[in-house]
């Protein structure tokens, strides 16, 4: 069997990526049943309400010793103290999600930069396979 | 004797030949133009006229121009005057001269190349540089090209090009294009060499590759 | 949605009686119209007052917070086709009124009531110690957590989302 890792539980954080919300964080503060939970994000400009799991992306991050149907403040402290907002940004998630809007916003001639860059990327690279091929 | 319709439809509604083909086709283009004759000055309305006989006043006052003995029963419809003007092209905010552009139709598309400046029939007058992807001087429609948000520093070149500089005449004009255009591309390559790769880029052609959707794309 | 409505009514003055008796009722309903109505359908089957006879003293919409997720019990009685039946439900809700929109749905689907053959008798939250449902009870455990094994991602607006595709979503 396999363990699942990203479980819906009180203090999961959570993306939200549908609505006028879209892209911000929030915690789970509790679960209503098994298709929607009550969010907050006090420090990231989300209302605490119900939101339904399809429109949540559970991400590997936990906020501790949050205890369910924490207030407004509680949440905000927790979140603060243990850096949640500062420790996704580490996450291969928010990485992924930064590359795909920094390659969005590259225009025509960053587009083609890119491209020579990595034309050269790949040159060193079979080359050094290459090297690598002969010697054995 | 009249031929059968050179174009045909596809499916009703969408014509096998393009209207710029049938355009073509017509030939129009080689048929001579009547010219518009000038407007006559008007002559005096009335003319005075000696006429005999003592009792007569010697002289009689009369329109130039007889009026007609038949008249219409109904006032004949006269067609209304057009008001219409032809309107200035307003440029794209997005092209500034120095902008690079890329050309979307045409036997350069694809082609990136400098926007040098708008001419009086509304055009956009550019050039690739030449010398760096072979785009002589070139007027272009502006609806016809995708503004990037590139741009150089544009020296002044290209001053004396006009409309006039494209027209086809007899005389040729080679030897004056050449000089033109090499004058522009030296200019404008000594302000591309100074950004890297900025040559490589206008040599470049633009293409969409997999999953690039122009609409969601920057410029 | 629905919304939670205070109506005061009462009989009109007559020389019998110059002061007559308020009465007050709560009601669930989409619009202060329809509490209105349902005021005297109620009325009249309790006490001796008819709308004929009788006038609105006030009509007042009750707001709440939505801060917590409560269970809610709700008791109601309902007219099926074939009798009358009581009834007792319960709901994870924010909200009384949630509760009860929740409420008329669940038995529109389950027993094709319509929202006219419903009356609510009464809605009150439940301490966790008397929660009797056992899919409330399975809710309201204290280390809940599950994982969500099967999910299509939603796509941050429907503009971007079409409406038919070559792939079959990936749903993990």
């Amino acid at each position: 069997m396999v363990e699942f890792k990203k479980i819906v539980e009180v203090g999961r954080v959570v993306m939200i990526t549908y609505g006028p919300d879209a892209g911000k964080l929030a915690v789970i503060v509790d679960i209503i049943d098994h298709a929607r939970a009550l969010i907050d994000g006090p420090t990231t400009n989300v209302a605490r309400q119900a939101m339904s799991f399809k429109r949540l992306n559970i991400t590997s991050m936990k906020v501790a010793n949050l205890p369910r149907g924490a207030s407004s403040p509680v949440v905000a402290k927790r979140v603060v103290d243990q850096k949640v907002v500062e420790n996704f940004a580490n996450t291969s998630f928010a990485k992924k999600l930064a590359a795909r809007q920094a390659r969005a916003t590259l225009n025509d001639f960053d587009r083609f930069k890119l491209m020579i860059a990595k034309k050269q990327r790949r040159n060193i690279i079979n080359r050094e396979f290459a090297k690598l091929k002969k010697q054995n | 004797m009249a031929h059968s319709p050179r174009n045909s439809f596809l499916k009703p509604g969408i014509a096998r030949k393009s209207r710029s083909k049938t355009y073509g086709l017509h030939a129009l283009y080689k048929k001579n133009k009547a010219a518009i004759a000038a407007a006559k000055p008007e002559g005096p309305k009335t003319i005075t006229k000696t006429v005999g006989g003592a009792k007569n006043g010697n002289t009689r006052v009369i329109p130039a121009v007889k009026a007609p003995r038949y008249y219409p029963a109904e006032d004949a419809p006269v067609p209304k005057a057009n008001r219409k003007t032809v309107g200035t092209t307003t440029l794209r905010k997005s092209i500034t001269p120095g902008t690079v552009l890329i050309l979307l139709a045409g036997r350069f598309r694809g082609k990136r190349v400098v926007f040098l400046k708008q001419l009086s029939s509304g055009l956009l007058l550019v050039t690739g540089p030449y010398k760096v992807n072979g785009v002589p001087l070139r007027r272009v429609n502006q609806a016809y090209v995708v503004a990037t948000s590139t741009k150089i520093e544009l020296p002044a070149v290209a001053e004396n090009i006009d409309d006039a500089f494209f027209q086809k005449k007899a005389e040729k004009k080679d030897a004056e294009r050449v000089a033109a255009q090499k004058d522009v591309d030296d200019k404008i390559l000594a302000v591309v060499k100074q950004t890297p790769l900025l040559k490589a880029y206008l040599n470049a052609t633009f293409t969409l590759t997999k999953g690039q959707t122009v609409h969601n794309m920057k410029f | 949605m629905l919304h939670e409505y205070q109506v005061v009514g009462r009989k009109l003055p007559s020389e019998k009686d110059a002061n007559p008796r308020l009465f007050r009722m709560r009601l669930f309903a989409p619009n202060p119209v329809i509490a209105k109505s349902r005021f005297w359908y109620f009325l009249k089957k309790v006490n001796k007052v008819k709308k004929m006879s009788g006038e609105i003293v006030n009509v007042s919409e009750i707001f709440e917070k939505k801060n917590q997720v409560k269970t809610y019990g709700i008791w109601l009685r309902y007219d099926s086709r074939s009798g009358t039946h009581n009834m007792y439900k319960e709901y994870r809700q924010l909200s009384r009124t949630d509760a009860v929109t929740n409420c008329y749905q669940d038995m529109a689907a389950r027993h094709r009531v319509r929202f006219g053959s419903v009356q609510i008798i009464r809605v009150a939250e439940v301490k966790s110690a008397d929660v009797r449902r056992p899919y409330v009870k399975q809710l309201i455990q204290n280390d809940l957590s599950f994982p969500i094994p099967h999910r299509i991602t939603v796509k941050e607006s429907k503009k971007n989302n079409s409406t038919f595709v070559a792939k079959r979503p990936s749903t993990f």
